[in-house]
């Protein structure tokens, strides 16, 4: 159980910094701004972002499944990676329930 | 709980995780799909057709221009009837300058953007009266789609008929021709030609990408399948 708590923890961090530059930097210069240099320069991040959150994901459903937790509250851990913050504030609740 | 109402959640249950694992395939299979698109267009986007066609050979006035008509070489003859400044436009060696456009009038009935050389080099050919006949070659390009300026009287913010559409009757064509040469009836128009932009697909995104893509869908597909395997493991 502490090591799906960990290795949640850490990819729900990951996956919070992910979705700040996807929301707050790939997402405005990729519609808002007409910059193709710019552009360039951010297209890893939709990339690297599905990737941290498949990891997330795969992290989050270990961690509900150890802990038996019901479908909805594991639906609610998954969905809480699509959102800048919403990953940060899910491992604060988590660590104040299990650890 | 009965037999029967035990029975019918686990069908429920293997009904949702096939349903859920169906579309996470197919999602898999459509950025498979796509990757074979971008694959392909690169290839036509890529290879320059040189040989001449008349441009209404291969396109026409209000439509969209077809895929096939894309990067060819077209001949055209018609008026200039207006000039517009097209500013802060990148070439195919990434210099930004600003691009002397033009309305040529094909026929009685339409007409098509194009671009003739450098904003700065537009008085060069003073003996050009709007009613001559312009003889012009070039190479047909789709529209942009991004501003590069602001629309102002004289003044287009990026190459593409739409912004044009309310200052002419005639029915105008999609796209634009770069000019590689233009001549009069007696005369070859001598300027400084713009190099076009480097074509490139128009599907966005990049090969390895999608592929990528692929596999996170059916990695995803793998786990809802193995989930419930791993939830009677964990609670045994």
């Amino acid at each position: 159980m502490s090591g799906a708590l960990k290795r949640f923890r850490v990819m729900a961090i990951i996956a919070g910094v992910m979705s700040l530059l996807l929301w707050f930097v790939d997402l405005p210069v990729a519609y808002l701004l007409n910059n193709d240099d710019w552009k360039s320069m951010v297209a890893w991040i939709p990339f690297v972002h599905g990737w941290i959150y498949a990891v997330y994901v795969l992290t989050a459903l270990q961690f509900a499944t150890k802990a038996r937790w019901s479908l909805k509250k594991t639906v609610w851990l998954i969905l809480a990676g699509t959102l800048p913050i919403a990953s940060f504030a899910a491992e604060r609740r988590v660590v104040r329930q299990y650890s | 709980m009965t037999q029967k109402s035990s029975f019918l959640t686990k069908l429920g249950q293997i009904v949702a995780v096939l349903l859920v694992t169906a579309l996470f395939v197919s999602l898999g299979l459509w950025q498979l799909q796509r990757a074979a698109d971008l694959k392909e267009s690169l290839k036509v986007a890529t290879a320059v057709d040189t040989n001449v066609v008349p441009l209404e050979s291969i396109t026409s006035p209000r439509q969209a221009i077809p895929p096939s008509a894309l990067n060819r070489t077209v001949s055209i003859t018609g008026k200039y009837i207006a000039n517009f400044k097209a500013a802060n436009q990148k070439d195919g060696n990434g210099v930004i300058q600003d691009w002397e456009s033009a309305l040529l009038q094909v026929g009685d009935r339409s007409a098509i953007l194009v671009v003739r050389g450098l904003w700065s080099e537009r008085l060069l050919n003073p003996d050009i009266a709007q009613s001559m006949d312009i003889q012009i070659e070039g190479l047909l390009v789709a529209s942009q789609d991004g501003d590069r300026a602001r629309n102002l009287p004289g003044e287009i913010s990026r190459l593409d008929s739409a912004v044009v559409v309310s200052l002419t009757d005639l029915d105008l064509f999609d796209g634009y021709v770069v000019a590689t040469s233009e001549a009069t009836r007696t005369e070859s128009l001598e300027r400084t030609r713009i190099v076009p932009e480097k074509l490139q697909s128009r599907i966005p995104g990049f090969y390895w990408q999608h592929l990528s893509y692929v596999v996170i869908w059916w990695l995803m597909a793998a786990v809802v399948v193995f989930l419930p395997f791993y939830r009677r493991r964990v609670s045994t």
